[in-house]
């Protein structure tokens, strides 16, 4: 028989009583003790929590690497276009800002007229053909001299420049991704081009071919896709495209800095709603998964749901509890989703080092709030669903 | 009274037939007595009891806890009841399977907002009392039945509530358990001057309660006070 009274005649339990309720640590046991219910019941259930866990890990990744990506190809693009050098892009009216999407071109004759306006100093045609073997890359159409006008030459890492219309210049990564060298083959559209030179990269494409060539290739004989347009004096930018503007209604002119901006920001039209549909993809995928985890959750703990209430949990501690374990799930799961994805953005410019991906800090912290988010969402109804059980009907699950 | 119905019924919906569980419960029971139950299986036991707890409302009469009348009170007022003044047992332990012993006791503390910052200090007491501590960091599938019994009573009994409900607490038992846990009712009841009502079948906990209740067919059909236990009167 064991002995319920103290020495003070108090009962024992009542001095275990008066114990915990003196205590001042009160508020961190309690917060203790929902760790410990949160983490028991993750670590009981281990391939639910892992998958959980690494859907939200893939909604972090799925984010971080297609929009890097997105932003990547741009951001260079933009960086590769301004160290051309030029001043002005002109281009056809109705022209696209993504220079591989445009069909529309311009006369070559055009360049004489553009050149006898006031301050302008050279004017640099361009045919733009898309090599889509092997990824995706722009290749120029150039004049070396007219093109050397605007960019100032290039850096040669090897090689000289065409001396037939069948020799490519390729620039030094994608050199390196290829393993090309001077004197090498490469199969561009088809058409089969002898390396002629590599030249240091950051000056619009990473493909160069004869201008003649290029027209030859996509049919457009003494047309051009753009200009590229280079001042006298830089500072008068905006009088000479007003000058230009008189002369050439119809056409675009962009001062190359603007377009450079336009390309590394998220403000494009096209960029922003491919932005868009990814992260609702992703963030629809998140909350799919922790809603499914979740729901399988509360079946699966319906009764221990009912014992809680039994013993006066309120619908309110469920519904924190269930939320505090996504959380956790959502954090854990953000976490391994930022490294991942730093480790592939590392991993795709090691493989393809044409490929740039670009995590940016306000990305890591969107995709954090979307993976946060959705977990939030996807918990919403199991949770309540939860709180609202019978805790009589709960206990009686089998 | 801390305990008492009024006409009490409770019907359930199965599909779309009615099914009375209690048909007219009248009953009263005082501060410390020990009250055991009994009656064939599907007479309106264990809802009683879940009503007694807090954790169904009545479809008719009056169900009062302490005065309250439960079937006034909205979920807040309910759960509040079962926090505050109720301890459970049911017949399966009922332990959460994921925590340790020590754990699911302090589970109920932590919800009655009444957890310390030891959990040496906050269990240790009760464990003794119950023969457990030595099973405190023990998950509940590592326990003898008996064993998570005893946890089962320890979770509601640490909150010291004002009545303490069982549901059959010995019927998966050996005897050597039910003889731990019958030692354990009596003295609370005994010394702590504890209200208990339990539903039971065992002729031990019938033989020392105060008062013995038989139901069938969802009414009281014999009301006995069997000997003298300790009562507010």
């Amino acid at each position: 028989m064991w002995e319920i009274f103290s020495n003070d005649g108090r009962t024992a339990i009542d001095v275990e009583y008066s114990r915990y309720r003196r205590s001042p640590g009160g508020k961190r046991a309690g917060d203790r003790m929902n760790r410990r219910l949160i983490i028991a019941g993750l670590a009981a259930r281990p391939v639910r929590t892992t998958v959980s866990i690494m859907a939200v890990a893939l909604e972090v990744i799925l984010i971080l690497t297609i929009i890097g990506l997105a932003n990547g190809i741009t951001n260079e693009t933009g960086r590769r276009t301004e160290g051309v050098g030029a001043d002005i892009m002109f281009q056809a009216p109705g022209s696209s800002l993504l220079l591989a999407l445009n069909n529309s071109t311009l006369p070559i004759a055009l360049g004489n007229k553009i050149r006898d306006v006031e301050g302008i100093k050279a004017v640099a045609p361009v045919q733009l053909q898309v090599n889509a073997s092997n990824g995706l890359e722009v290749v120029y159409g150039i004049e070396p001299k007219t093109f050397d006008e605007i960019t100032g030459g290039f850096i040669w890492h090897g090689g000289r420049s065409f001396s037939g219309p069948d020799e490519v210049l390729v620039d030094d990564l994608y050199a390196r991704s290829k393993g090309l060298s001077t004197g090498d083959s490469v199969d561009i559209l088809g058409h089969k081009f002898k390396v002629a030179g590599v030249v240091e990269h950051g000056k619009g494409a990473r493909l160069y071919i004869p201008l003649k060539t290029a027209q030859a290739m996509a049919g457009t004989a003494n047309r051009a896709s753009l200009f590229y347009i280079k001042l006298n004096n830089p500072d008068r930018l905006n009088d000479v495209i007003d000058r230009m503007k008189k002369e050439f209604p119809a056409y675009r002119m962009l001062p190359l800095k603007e377009y450079t901006m336009l390309m590394m920001s998220n403000n494009m039209p096209a960029l922003e709603a491919f932005i868009k549909i990814v992260v609702f993809i992703a963030v629809f995928i998140g909350v799919l998964v922790i809603f499914l985890s979740m729901y399988m959750t509360i079946t699966e703990r319906t009764r221990e749901i009912g014992i809680l209430r039994s013993l006066g949990a309120s619908k309110w501690f469920i519904v924190t509890l269930i939320f505090q374990e996504t959380a956790v799930v959502c954090v854990v799961g953000i976490v391994i989703g930022i490294v991942a994805s730093f480790l592939i953005a590392r991993g795709v410019t090691a493989m393809f080092p044409t490929l740039l991906v670009l995590i940016t800090a306000t990305w890591v912290t969107k995709a954090s709030i979307f993976a946060l988010l959705s977990g939030l969402i996807g918990t919403l109804y199991p949770s309540l669903k939860a709180a609202a059980q019978d805790p009589v009907e709960a206990i009686a699950y089998e | 009274m801390i305990l008492e119905t009024i006409d009490l019924r409770k019907t359930y919906k199965l599909g779309k037939v009615d099914v009375e569980a209690l048909r007219g419960v009248n009953l009263r029971i005082r501060e410390g007595e020990l009250v055991a139950i009994k009656g064939p299986s599907g007479c309106g036991k264990s809802t009683l009891m879940h009503i007694l707890g807090a954790m169904a409302r009545p479809t008719y009469g009056k169900a009062l806890i302490s005065g309250q009348s439960i079937g006034d009170m909205n979920d807040r007022q309910l759960t509040q009841v079962r926090r505050r003044n109720i301890g459970f047992v049911f017949q399966k332990s009922n332990l959460l399977p994921t925590l340790t012993v020590r754990d699911n006791i302090e589970i109920a503390r932590h919800i009655h907002g009444a957890a310390g910052d030891s959990k040496d200090q906050d269990s240790s007491g009760i464990a003794q009392l119950l023969m457990i501590q030595d099973k405190m960091g023990h998950k509940p599938s590592e326990l003898s039945g008996g064993e998570q019994q005893r946890v089962a009573i320890a979770r509601a009994v640490v909150n010291r509530p004002s009545i303490l409900l069982a549901d059959e607490p010995t019927g998966n038992l050996d005897s050597r358990n039910s003889e731990i846990v019958l030692d354990m009712f009596r003295e609370l009841n005994r010394k702590l001057r504890q209200t208990i009502v339990l539903v039971t079948h065992n002729p031990d906990l019938i033989a020392y309660a105060g008062r013995l209740i038989e139901m069938r067919d969802g009414m009281i059909v014999a009301d006995s006070v069997c000997r003298q236990t300790f009562t507010d009167e």
